[in-house]
């Protein structure tokens, strides 16, 4: 029989069986079925073997494994303790060394910027200011073909690429709307300007949000007397209008700082779309078998349980994956606004009467105040000198007299 | 309920509690993997027993991009073939699935099934064992046993095949005895 006579192989029923193919493939077999009575019972047969073969069951593992386990559980703590120190800090210690690393490289390979950073703040801002690049940081093109991905001669991209050629046909078939057509990246810029309109600054910030179709993540403001205004805002722009967006942002005052960073996640996205679909395919697995096998109660709990788990592990996946995608459709651009202060000539003196009161205020406040003072120091040292008085006195009276009677004597 | 990745991920960062739970998920499904491959019962414990052994003590190999079953079944796996090499090598291997006792559940069609999946090609049986009791997808088949996922898929098919022709002529035996 050939392929156009009949469009379903038997060894392509199995997988429909095993609830191994997404929705759209298990449908196009359901509707085969209700034509193919051939193919309908290879389908009931399959499900009836797997029925029989469920009746071959086991004894449950021996409690004596726990003990086992327990002891090695033991031993491999004594180890760990051991390197305890170095697993703790290691991070830190690479972290350290990296970073001194980075600061002896920027030393050695530009000298030129330590003069910069020593000279007077405007001057160093004009020559910080001026060696922006304000073009994006560039990036390879990437194929557009998920497949192709791992002839780029990156090691790590090849496992990743093996895992997306699995499960390519189930993500073709599927709705994807958010399947990554090019590489995935996350861009974020980072801008520090020095404006002499605060406020004209500030309205300006919120009408490029809105031209661009972008939202406010988080605004701080903040003014203290005998310095300027500033402003901290965290933008998030659609990715295609992050150079629009900081080309306006650059018009509100003098550039003292621009930064750029980008992070690609496409093999997180890819790796995270590929275990969801795995997850799916389990799912709707465990669903045929909570459908088929009803004869144990355990059975049946068990394979609720196991739904109940990769249900949350879905979920959670998912939520992570739209985390992804929309961290890449959005760029974050934290703006750090601050005003030019200028020094305002100090309201005048207040007049005599008002001075007079203020002082007549005061010392009343003083006369108060020492009152209390004495006050307070009676009842915290009164008690003390009384009993020292009570004592000394008497004493004192007695060493008088006898004196006085020595020398009547 | 936190998944296995997660367990083990927990377990790498210092948490024993984390290991105890994936032991107690997976202690009875990595028993019956050797129970009903082997005919020993003991062994069958101490092979499980060793499984999770490796478990603990290569915890620092295990990457969260690899599911954990198909990491725990593959060195499941890894433990019964070094196993059934050693009892060729002792010439003691008479048969890779069977049990000497009779299984627990319904009597007559548990014997029926172990004795008919004794008779199939190892490789068939395999395939068929890890994806009706082990429960594994067929992706994570391919991997467990480093084949293709469409070697498994055919794998699967031929196995089906020959055992649900092994049960029938094994029921017709019966009915006539």
């Amino acid at each position: 029989m050939s392929r156009k006579e009949h469009p379903v192989w038997e060894e392509e029923l199995m997988p429909y069986v095993d609830g191994q193919l997404d929705a759209a493939q298990a449908s196009e077999i359901e509707k085969h079925l209700k034509e193919c009575e051939e193919c309908a019972a290879v389908i009931a047969d399959a499900r009836l073997l797997s029925k029989q073969m469920g009746t071959w069951v086991v004894e449950n593992s021996p409690r004596g494994m726990d003990e086992h386990i327990l002891s090695e559980m033991e031993k491999k703590k004594g180890r760990r303790q051991q390197w305890a120190w170095w697993s703790r800090n290691r991070s830190w210690a690479f972290g350290l060394g990296g970073a001194f690393a980075a600061v002896a490289l920027m030393v050695v390979l530009m000298p030129s910027h330590k003069d910069d950073l020593s000279n007077h703040f405007g001057d160093a801002s004009r020559s910080v200011a001026g060696q922006i690049n304000p073009a994006p940081l560039q990036r390879p093109a990437m194929p557009q073909d998920g497949n192709q991905q791992g002839q780029q001669g990156q090691q790590g991209q090849q496992t990743l690429d093996s895992l997306l050629a699995k499960t390519l046909p189930a993500a073709q078939s599927q709705p994807t709307a958010e399947a990554p057509s090019g590489p995935m990246i996350i861009r974020n810029a980072r801008l520090s300007i020095l404006t002499k309109e605060f406020e004209a600054a500030r309205a300006r910030i919120q009408a490029i949000v809105q031209q661009t179709q972008g939202y406010l993540d988080q605004l701080t403001v903040r003014g203290e007397t005998g310095s300027g205004k500033s402003l901290s805002a965290t933008l998030r722009l659609p990715s295609s209008q992050l150079e629009s967006g900081l080309v306006e942002l650059r018009k509100l005052g003098k550039v003292l700082e621009e930064s750029q960073g980008s992070s690609d996640v496409t093999s997180q996205y890819v790796d995270l779309q590929a275990r969801l679909t795995n997850a799916r395919n389990t799912e709707q697995r465990l669903l045929a078998l909570q459908r088929e096998r009803t004869d144990k109660l355990t059975d049946v709990v068990g394979v609720e349980r196991e739904i109940a788990r990769v249900r949350e592990e879905i979920e959670r996946m998912e939520a992570q994956r739209k985390d992804v995608f929309n961290k890449t459709q959005f760029a974050t651009i934290q703006v750090e606004l601050s005003e030019e202060y200028r020094a305002e000539i100090q309201p005048s003196a207040p007049s005599a009467g008002t001075q007079l009161h203020n002082a007549l205020v005061d010392g009343y406040h003083g006369a108060l105040n020492s009152l209390l003072a004495l006050a307070l120091f009676f009842l915290r040292y009164g008690p003390a000198l009384l009993l020292w008085a009570i004592v000394l006195v008497p004493v004192a009276l007695l060493l008088r007299r006898r004196h006085q009677g020595l020398r009547v004597g | 309920m936190k998944s296995d990745e997660q367990l083990m991920l927990e377990y790498q960062g210092g948490s024993p509690h984390a290991f105890e739970q994936l032991f107690e998920r997976y202690r009875n499904p990595v028993y019956g993997f050797f129970r009903r491959r082997l005919n020993n019962a003991s062994r069958a414990e101490e092979l499980a027993q060793e499984t999770f052994v490796v478990i603990l003590r290569d915890t620092e190999h295990y990457k969260p991009t690899a599911r954990f079953r198909t990491y725990m079944y593959a060195i499941a796996l890894k433990q019964l073939w070094s196993e059934r090499r050693k009892e060729i090598r002792d010439g003691k291997l008479a048969a890779a699935v069977l049990h000497e006792e009779r299984p627990q559940g319904d009597p007559e069609t548990g014997l029926w099934v172990r004795a008919a999946l004794e008779q199939l090609d190892p490789d068939h049986r395999e395939v068929l064992m890890l994806r009706e009791y082990e429960q594994l997808s067929y992706d994570e088949i391919a991997e467990v046993l480093a084949v293709p996922v469409n070697t498994v898929r055919s794998r699967l098919s031929r196995a089906r095949v020959e055992l649900k022709s092994l049960l029938e002529s094994q029921s017709a035996r019966g009915v006539s005895q």
